[in-house]
């Protein structure tokens, strides 16, 4: 085993996206506050009872959304369909907190839709026949219809990538669309779906905004609220584990069917284009109705709110000082975004270049970090910081470091390493894993060094990779709210916590304007990189 | 101490863990030197170049360039440090430029050394590849992609040039003109090269000695002359398919006696006690057609292949002969028809075992 710079680097930075993960085990079994008994005789079965119901709910949900979306604009050719391709994905903009936000604002007495039904038949007692979307079900929705993007992006790519000689297969044998459906492309796309449905049960346990504002306990507002309320840390991180526990089944799960999938689109030999099936007349309309409510229900209905509430309300446009919010946004993301693709080219070829298994396990538990909620991450990072604190440094006889982590943006932007670490590491994995390794031995040979292979040869072939990288880390940054809650500086405000404490003070009027510039501002980055996201070829 | 170029010595050749050529020892004299190795797919010849170039490690023997050591137990120079080049099998361009800049890159080592031998310009024409110049490593062929990056090692002009089976993927038709332009060059620029090749008749062409690998071991290491007409080792035989070990009894100085073909003569190139049973090797060109010979055997295969016919012919006790007959001779014989040999039968160089 050679010692080089590349290998410890990598160490070090897998290491320390593994140190929350560890801090959450380790506290388990520290000793808690009474509080912890009194929740474990009454509140905890209605946290593990709300997270499940939760959770399957809006997997049925995004299952059937996600899917039959998928299935409709890679199998069939209709109205728009071309058009609904990319736009499925733009309900990525409109987190779930956002869209509970619209939710309730159309919903609610005297809300929007009590304003349409009042332009159109004058007035009346219309609040009564309204449907309420709150609670259980609002979160249901508001979250199903944020996340089923990850179904639809990894089902249509497996659909993309199933040939036509299945098709026909099928044909062959005479089934008809629906059994075809049934009995060939969904079983053959269903590690691939397995995967989607992994990274919408992930984030629906972590999901901490739209189920907070809808006020319903779950293991993860309740890990927000011990701390917040009770300032139980030790608390917090029980539930954590807890929580956890529950993640890890699903992170297992979803890395079984993931290496299923790579299987499936690695064939490349006999693959034949599909044919879409023209669907025209009633079945046509059919198809683009679905596809069409589905985007308007995700993506223009929750626009639509936040925009008509912005032109209603114009006094907050004007209260909010929207230039620091994207200045304190940028900032961040820039600051992420770069320290997550610098870290994680170098732990790439640091692995690249050290055939080494500790380092592999190492970097293959790093990525890990995803899979845990933000709320987590935060407090473990608190609680670490604090252990650190007042084990170490303090007994060492230096001046607390308290301040520099926490409560301050080094914290918040080291929280968001950990959390979206896998996210960077893998996307220039990916990238990486398009270079053979002879070129890297050419390169040698030509005479480069390592660190010059590395910044001449990797770099510049990454160069799309890492662009990729960093919009999607973006992405996530500007709709992240639970770490940027916990850990940022006291008055240092982007525009999800804006949004986010305007609802939560029932000034739902006052989110509308923040919610609006994120919305747009996620669109952006979603338009750009929509492209790779939908990648229509297996280059 | 000799002056050999480049030495390898004792050296076990490893990949993962696991030896592949055990005690290699070869050398090339003569700065400029072009040297084949040949054996089957899978053997380790990839393996002793990667050896060679830095890529993998030894833990036994030596590996000597100019008489610096690059290679032992202790030492090992980094790839980079070495001044090798290695062309790979596989495509290994720089997929994100195109194909003139990566041939480039390759003479940006060695500048100040190198007195312009040889410029972009002849390096593209000698190898044809002017139409890709402009193109991404994804858009050519895989033959196209090997003389590129052939054409860059060549434009290294390093002091050891390693050429992974450098044509393998290049047209049939196209094969022949490029191993002469490559010995050309290669003789021009006097780069001391080692060739990798399954294909023996490339290995003849190019290498002014070549080395057979087979079994874990390097059987013979000769010019390409000797290891044709004198294989040292029945597996040498096999391999290189040159004929057939047909049992013969030695009966004098220069005779032998087969029972089917009878009296055998020529030189002998080791010599055996009189009496003695041996294996000969009879080649297809050893034995002449001549149609008013007693000795007549039977037509069981005619092969036709362009310059010439190979007979297969059957003697009485069931043995299989290969024999050349020239495509311009006047007549032929169909299978089932006897075939004359002339007698006696005479071979130069004669192969026992």
């Amino acid at each position: 085993m050679r010692i080089n710079f590349w290998y410890i680097s990598s160490f070090i930075i897998s290491l320390f996206v593994i140190i929350p993960i560890l801090t959450v085990f380790s506290s388990f079994f520290e000793s808690t506050s009474n509080y912890y008994q009194v929740l474990k005789d009454t509140f905890l079965m209605e946290y593990i009872s709300n997270s499940l119901i939760l959770l399957v709910s809006v997997l049925i949900l995004t299952f059937l959304i996600g899917t039959g979306s998928a299935y409709l604009v890679s199998f069939f050719n209709f109205p728009f369909s071309n058009f609904f391709k990319w736009a499925l994905i733009l309900s990525f903009a409109v987190p779930p907190y956002i869209y509970a936000y619209s939710l309730t604002a159309f919903f609610e007495n005297y809300g929007t839709a009590y304003t349409i039904l009042k332009n159109l038949f004058g007035e009346g007692n219309y609040n009564q026949s309204i449907p309420k979307f709150d609670g259980l079900l609002g979160a249901v929705l508001s979250i199903s219809f944020s996340l089923y993007a990850y179904v639809y992006i990894l089902a249509r790519a497996s659909f993309l990538y199933q040939s036509q000689n299945i098709i026909d297969l099928g044909k062959n044998l005479g089934f008809t669309k629906f059994k075809a459906l049934y009995s060939i492309i969904l079983p053959a796309a269903r590690p691939a779906i397995v995967a989607g449905l992994s990274l919408v049960a992930m984030e629906t346990l972590a999901e901490f905004g739209a189920v907070d504002f809808f006020s319903i306990n779950t293991l993860t507002t309740g890990i927000y609220n011990s701390w917040i309320a009770f300032d139980d840390l030790a608390f917090a991180n029980r539930l954590s584990f807890f929580l956890l526990l529950f993640i890890f089944a699903l992170f297992i799960l979803e890395n079984l069917s993931r290496k299923n999938a790579k299987y499936h689109f690695n064939t490349k030999a006999g693959f034949k284009q599909k044919e879409k099936i023209q669907l025209l007349g009633k079945k046509g309309f059919l198809a683009f109705s679905f596809c069409f409510l589905i985007f308007f229900l995700s993506f223009l209905f929750p626009l639509s709110q936040m925009m008509y509430w912005t032109i209603k309300f114009p006094e907050n446009l004007f209260d909010l000082n929207a230039l620091d919010l994207l200045i304190n946004t940028l900032y961040l993301v820039t600051l992420s975004s770069l320290m997550l693709i610098i870290f994680g080219l170098i732990s790439n070829y640091g692995n690249r270049v050290n055939k080494n298994k500790t380092l592999n396990i190492l970097s293959t538990l790093s990525i890990s970090g995803y899979a845990i909620p933000g709320v987590i991450l935060a407090v473990a990072f608190i609680t670490f910081v604090a252990w650190f604190d007042n084990n170490l440094v303090k007994n060492l006889g230096f001046v607390s470091i308290k301040k520099v982590f926490i409560g301050s943006i080094l914290g918040l932007v080291l929280v968001y390493f950990v959390r979206f670490y896998s996210l960077a590491y893998n996307g220039i994995k990916s990238g990486y894993e398009k270079i053979n390794i002879s070129v890297d031995e050419s390169s040698y040979l030509l005479g480069y060094s390592k660190r010059k292979t590395f910044m001449n040869i990797h770099i510049p072939f990454l160069r799309n990779s890492l662009l990729f990288v960093g919009i999607l880390v973006s992405l996530e940054i500007i709709r992240e709210l639970p770490i940027t809650l916990i850990l940022r500086p006291f008055n240092f405000e982007t525009f999800a916590t804006t949004a986010y404490i305007s609802a939560s003070e029932d000034l739902l009027e006052a989110a509308a304007v923040p919610s609006l510039f994120l919305i747009l501002i996620a669109t952006f980055f979603i338009i750009v990189t929509s492209k790779y996201i939908l990648r229509d070829n297996n280059e | 101490m000799n002056k050999n170029f480049f030495e390898v010595k004792n050296v076990d050749f490893n990949i993962n863990n696991k030896t592949k050529v055990r005690n290699v020892t070869f050398s090339i004299e003569n700065q400029g030197d072009v040297i084949c190795l040949l054996g089957p797919s899978g053997i380790g010849k990839t393996t002793i170049l990667r050896t060679i170039a830095g890529l993998e490690k030894i833990k036994k023997g030596s590996i000597i360039l100019n008489g610096k050591t690059l290679s032992s137990e202790e030492i090992n120079l980094e790839p980079e440090d070495r001044n090798i080049s290695l062309a790979f099998q596989d495509n290994s361009l720089f997929p994100h430029y195109i194909v003139e800049k990566n041939i480039l890159l390759g003479s940006e080592r060695n500048k100040e050394k190198k007195d312009k031998k040889i410029s972009l310009d002849e390096i593209v024409e000698l190898l044809d590849i002017s139409k890709i110049l402009n193109k991404y490593p994804h858009e050519i062929s895989a033959g196209e992609a090997q003389r590129a990056s052939l054409a860059r090692s060549l434009i290294m002009q390093p002091d050891l040039l390693l050429l992974d089976e450098p044509l393998s993927n290049v047209d049939q038709s196209f094969k022949e003109e490029i191993q002469v332009r490559l010995k050309k060059i290669l003789n021009k620029l006097k780069i001391t090269t080692i060739i990798v090749t399954h294909d023996s008749y490339e290995a003849f062409y190019l290498g002014s000695k070549c080395g057979i690998i087979l079994n874990q071991e390097l059987k013979q290491f000769d010019d390409p002359y000797k290891v044709y007409h004198f294989p040292n080792s029945v597996e040498v035989v096999n391999f290189l398919n040159r004929g057939i070990l047909i049992p013969a009894k030695v009966t004098g100085k220069n005779t032998l006696e087969n029972l089917d073909l009878g009296t055998i003569e020529g030189n002998f190139i080791k010599e055996y006690p009189e009496g003695s049973d041996v294996k000969l090797l009879l080649q297809p060109e050893d034995l002449e057609h001549d149609d008013s010979s007693n000795l007549k055997l039977e037509v069981v295969d005619r092969k036709f292949r362009g310059t010439n016919f190979i007979y297969t012919l059957k003697t009485s006790s069931n043995t299989l002969i290969p024999v050349f007959v020239h495509s311009h001779h006047i007549h032929q014989h169909e299978v089932d028809e006897k075939f004359g040999i002339k007698r006696p039968i005479h071979i130069d160089h004669i192969v026992c075992f």
